[in-house]
């Protein structure tokens, strides 16, 4: 398996981690989003990160130009049609995503691979999106942040997608560093569905809101299950909307399963906007 | 060495070498059979809440000390409720990859039964973590537990690999171990025993036991 020029679609910080690690695979990146704007800004970003690489003798500076000269910002029209793998890193919303790939059908080459890096949609859904003689070159690819120093790949196969692409994606990803984990399509693929309930289990532990319980049990999954983060740190780093809403979904897409099912607590947090890091409140507070 | 304390234990505590290197140990048979003067008595029976009553109950006809019990698999405010010799409680059962362990006291302001504890385990090379208010279970066996059991109905499911399941929530999540290499080590029967008397306690489906869970840890 060789990739030359691997397009990235979507450049947030997963778009941007993602298209940063395959520069530094020596391989040529197209990074593209709606807002082109964003994707020049990613874009600098990426340069930066690889200087700072530089700077800490991590790369050489050869190298480090050589990655940015790899680098190009395009619109969607003008991705190299005979790229050999895309990687879709838009934001979680199943139409959006679905009419992506719809185009992106009619703009790239029938060998080319076309991947989602969704954290929640299931993968043989979003491939209907493709003609069928396309699925079974479609598949899931789920990164995890930050793309460039976090090993895992999970690589999920839908119902149509070739077996025989995952393997050698994995052992392609295997090879560079990366731990690639081939999985099956359901919902919330490997890790968002077996972490769960580290939340689910903890919240109700806790039952209600109770700083000093909250504490104890993020201090006791540390100290004596050897966490390196508590489940409510973590919910709270991760933003507790965002831990709900994986909930809600692996909740819903496994037909109300009541393992998934998520807590009242995390509810009351959304709803009084108390999301963790990012509004300064969550389980804990945050002056800075 | 700390005086004055029986510990009543069998050869399937994680911790018995260590603590038989260290203390005076008996089995629970030999428990019941004499009554001595000790101040506290150390129980580390591996029972479910309603056996675990009974136990007590007959240990407490032989003596007169205070008692800490290892409620690992047991509804832990119940039996502070329903057994007052129990001064303490314990949870060292499962394995701990750092060596630690959670521990409760009846009193909160009961110090000597906290250093008892403390001093007992720190000897035998565990580390104390304090658990305020023992409700249903001590966290983290409950925690992992769910967490290894949700592993196991994947594979039911055909989701993916054990290897590749281990390997996934270590490096996507950093935890310390994979669900099955951390369920090997604790032992999937204590699991089991664990989510069926969350179920029974709570009336919960949610603590509903994967077949394939139950397949690999119930062997003839």
């Amino acid at each position: 398996m060789i990739f030359k020029t691997v397009v990235v679609i979507g450049a947030g910080t997963m778009g941007a981690g993602i298209a940063q690690w395959f520069l530094q695979q020596k391989i040529n990146v197209e990074l593209v989003d709606s807002n082109y704007e964003l994707a020049l800004l990613s874009s600098e970003g990426i340069k930066k990160n690889l200087d700072s690489l530089t700077a800490k003798g991590k790369l050489t500076a050869e190298e480090s130009n050589h990655f940015k000269t790899a680098l190009k910002v395009v619109k969607l029209q003008e991705i190299s049609p005979n790229c050999e793998l895309v990687i879709e890193a838009i934001i979680e919303n199943k139409e959006i995503k679905r009419k992506l790939f719809t185009d992106l059908e009619k703009i790239v080459s029938k060998e080319t691979i076309i991947a989602s890096n969704t954290s929640s949609f299931p993968i043989t859904e979003l491939s209907s999106s493709l003609s069928l003689d396309r699925r079974s070159n479609f598949l899931g690819l789920h990164f995890f942040n930050p793309a460039t120093i976090m090993k895992l790949v999970e690589v999920i196969s839908g119902n149509l997608t070739d077996k025989k692409l995952a393997q050698s994606i994995a052992h392609w990803f295997n090879q560079r560093g990366k731990v690639a984990c081939e999985c099956n399509d359901a919902p919330g693929f490997i890790v968002n569905r077996v972490a769960r309930n580290f939340y689910g289990e903890s919240l109700r532990a806790c039952t209600n809101y109770n700083l000093d319980t909250i504490k104890e049990i993020d201090t006791t999954l540390k100290a004596v299950g050897g966490f390196k983060m508590g489940p409510f740190e973590l919910m709270d780093l991760i933003g507790i909307d965002v831990n709900l809403s994986v909930t809600e979904s692996v909740y819903h897409a496994f037909f109300e399963e009541p393992r998934f099912k998520p807590h009242r607590l995390q509810k009351e947090m959304v709803d009084s906007q108390r999301l963790g890091r990012k509004t300064k409140i969550g389980f804990y507070h945050y002056d800075s | 060495m700390i005086h004055n304390v029986l510990v009543i234990a069998e050869d399937n505590h994680p911790s018995y070498k260590e603590i038989k290197m260290h203390y005076e140990v008996r089995g629970i048979e030999e428990a019941m059979a004499s009554f001595d003067i000790y101040d506290y008595v150390i129980d580390c029976s591996q029972l479910r809440t309603q056996k675990k009553y009974y136990f007590i109950k007959e240990l407490a006809r032989t003596t007169k000390a205070k008692i800490i019990s290892d409620l690992s698999l047991s509804w832990g405010e119940w039996i502070y409720n329903n057994c007052p010799y129990v001064q303490g409680a314990v949870s060292t059962f499962f394995y701990s990859p750092s060596k630690a362990f959670e521990y409760s006291v009846k009193d909160k302001t009961d110090q000597a039964t906290k250093s008892v504890i403390e001093n007992f385990y720190q000897h035998i090379g565990m580390t104390p973590v304090f658990h305020d208010n023992l409700k249903l279970a001590f966290h983290y066996p409950r925690v992992v537990s769910m967490i290894i059991n949700e592993a196991y109905f994947a594979i039911e499911e055909n989701l993916a690999s054990k290897d590749s399941i281990d390997l996934a929530m270590k490096h996507g999540v950093n935890y310390p171990l994979g669900p099955f290499e951390w369920g090997e080590k604790i032992g999937l029967s204590l699991i089991i025993e664990l989510l069926r008397e969350l179920r029974e306690v709570t009336g919960e489906d949610r603590y509903r036991i994967s077949h394939q869970l139950k397949l690999e840890a119930i062997k003839l």
